[in-house]
């Protein structure tokens, strides 16, 4: 092969990928640019990315008795405001936090213990523990979520934050990623530990934790990414209370109560939603990568 | 004697909530299908195997497994193809791989929900960005002309772009023929960067010693070493990406329920917005239980293959 036919296969190699590359960020684009224009720019598909950001005039505010000039403002700021002031955006994104923060805490909390126990200490049944990992590994989430559901309506907690964390308290992949890592961290460590006269209980969060943090990183990135975005189980037990709502529920929501020229506000939260996680991946794109392809890893 | 005490303690937690958040749910859910239970209903009762027969002879669980099986059928090969062909031609490269990796990556990052309401956005029939492209296209002559596949002799009128032109472009998401290619064509989207980076990983575990040796056994185009070397090496790689790609399809939801609903008649109504519309929805927890097992049956098919497939030795290392 000489360089001509090389420098010809290269710039198709890049031509194909720019044109997929185009349908990927598609979605991307009309969202960032929706959030950005007028109702009417979004009726006709006019104003290119940005719009033309002419002043408009906010109905809703005209209505409620404000006067006109408090009422008139850029596109893009009434699409913003808007998704903040109509919807309880800033409620959603903390339940989104505070939903997936306990979720990963408490999985680390019940995974950790296990995993050094089936790891690294010995005792009666060990074997058939690991085996329950092993099984539980094979049960998809979205088989278990009826009875779940039917369970915690019996308990009257449909709509609470309980319902949203109590089923994802367990983590199966996390005990068994953690145990496939302890198996590489040296006994004399530990022995090391009970020389000092640390307590198993003191060994698993002194000793253990810290040697783990690699995984765990990972493992945070995985379980985070998962629940921030998950739709499906939020969706079967938060039926009423916006309250409770979790970012892709209450941009559902807002997407169920539109009424004409809302266009423009949904995607500005739909913008605010996927921010977070798009710019976490972007500045540390090995970690995410890897954290979410953790399950292919076995 | 106080270590293995310890170790109840470490294990006990774990132990309990699996059996009572996950051993106990699939029991309730198989035992779920045999009764008429709804909630709010003091009792119920067994009505042996008619969920089974209802799911077996009412036409719209027909259509529902008729589209779950057609959706997978659509996204397992377009996403495996297109993240190995990804992976290929960016490894490939000699500079700007990164970029695309990233890109390709975002859809698997970025919030299913809010992606599928943008794609609703693009896909709308008249301000929609891809008709209007699509319509634009049929007054630009060469476009038109390649597009029609008249350049090739073809009729114009008779292929779809040209009766689309005269006649009007698809609405995608609220035409029956459409909406499930429409909703898989999302899918794909959305995971095939997930494939392509396991196939990357794969590919850069590939001893380089081993194209040289295809080399000198006379395989000196890409194809060759292609189908000689590569292919084979990722054994291992084409299990994993195709059992998870398999599981995944038969898990949507998200596009379905924020999208379409399982509509229009039922052509996009798919197992698990199924069970979810039943079971929730209608509070028809044994016909719900009912899906639910059924599709545990079909993912513990696709796991145990997996299983099968990785005691056969798939890998060469």
């Amino acid at each position: 092969m000489n360089a001509q036919t090389n420098w010809f296969g290269e710039t198709m190699k890049h031509a194909f990928l720019l044109l997929c590359s185009i349908i990927v960020i598609l979605p991307f684009y009309l969202m960032l640019s929706y959030s950005f224009k007028s109702p009417v720019e979004i009726e006709t598909n006019t104003g290119g990315f940005f719009g033309a950001q002419e002043m408009m005039v906010d109905g809703k505010c005209l209505k409620a008795g404000r006067p006109e000039a408090e009422c008139t403002m850029r596109p893009i700021v009434y699409n913003y405001t808007a998704a903040f002031s109509e919807a309880p955006l800033l409620r959603y994104l903390l339940n989104g936090v505070i939903v997936t923060l306990s979720i990963f805490f408490i999985q680390v909390l019940i995974a950790l213990p296990c995993a050094y126990a089936l790891s690294k200490l010995r005792f009666w049944g060990r074997d058939v523990v690991f085996g329950l990992v092993l099984f539980c590994l094979l049960i998809p989430v979205h088989a278990i979520a009826l009875p779940l559901y039917v369970m915690l309506a019996k308990l009257g907690l449909t709509n609470t934050y309980a319902a949203l964390i109590i089923p994802w308290t367990i983590s199966v992949f996390g005990i068994f990623l953690m145990r496939q890592f302890f198996m590489t961290v040296s006994d004399d460590l530990i022995d090391a530990a009970r020389m000092d006269g640390m307590s198993e209980f003191a060994i698993v969060w002194r000793v253990m934790l810290p040697t783990a943090i690699p995984a765990l990183l990972a493992f945070a990135i995985f379980s985070v990414v998962a629940h921030w975005n998950d739709y499906y189980w939020p969706r079967i037990v938060i039926t009423g209370d916006r309250d409770l709502m979790t970012p892709p529920l209450g941009l559902r929501m807002f997407k169920s109560d539109l009424d004409g020229d809302e266009y423009g506000p949904m995607m500005a939260a739909a913008t605010v939603i996927v921010t977070p996680l798009v710019v976490a991946f972007l500045l540390a794109q090995r970690r995410f990568i890897e954290g979410i392809t953790l399950s292919g890893m076995k | 004697m106080q270590r293995s005490h310890a170790s109840v303690w470490f294990v006990a937690p774990a132990v309990s909530l699996m059996i009572i958040l996950l051993i106990a749910p699939v029991m309730v859910a198989a035992m779920l299908s045999f009764t008429d239970y709804s909630l709010g209903n003091q009792g119920f009762e067994w009505v042996g195997l008619s969920n089974y027969e209802t799911l077996l002879n009412y036409s719209s669980y027909k259509k529902m497994f008729s589209a779950s099986l057609t959706y997978v059928v659509i996204v397992v090969p377009l996403s495996v193809a297109l993240g190995l062909g990804a992976a290929l031609l960016i490894q490939s490269l000699r500079f700007g791989g990164e970029f695309y990796k990233t890109i390709f990556f975002l859809p698997v990052m970025a919030t299913l929900l809010a992606m599928a309401i943008a794609w609703e956005f693009a896909l709308h029939p008249i301000v929609g960005v891809i008709n209007d492209t699509l319509s634009y296209g049929c007054d630009i002559g060469w476009m038109y002309n390649f597009l029609t596949g008249a350049w090739y002799g073809v009729d114009p009128a008779s292929s779809w772009y040209g009766s689309s032109c005269d006649q009007f472009f698809p609405l995608w998401l609220g035409d029956r023929h459409y909406a499930l290619g429409t909703i898989a064509f999302i899918g794909t989207w959305q995971i095939f960067g997930f494939n392509m980076v396991l196939y990357l990983a794969g590919i850069t575990g590939i001893p380089r010693e081993l194209y040289a040796a295809a080399a000198v056994d006379g395989a000196d185009s890409a194809w060759n070493r292609f189908w000689l070397v590569t292919w084979p090496m990722l054994g291992p790689t084409h299990v994993f990406v195709l059992t998870i790609t398999s599981i995944r399809s038969f898990q949507v939801f998200d596009t379905v329920e924020a999208l379409t609903r399982g509509g229009p008649s039922k052509s996009t109504y798919m197992m698990v917005y199924a069970m979810y519309e039943k079971g929730v929805l209608h509070n028809l927890l044994g016909i719900g239980s009912a899906i639910t097992v059924v599709f545990l049956v079909f993912v513990l098919a696709i796991t145990l293959t997996q299983v099968y497939f990785v005691n056969r030795r798939v890998h060469y290392s």
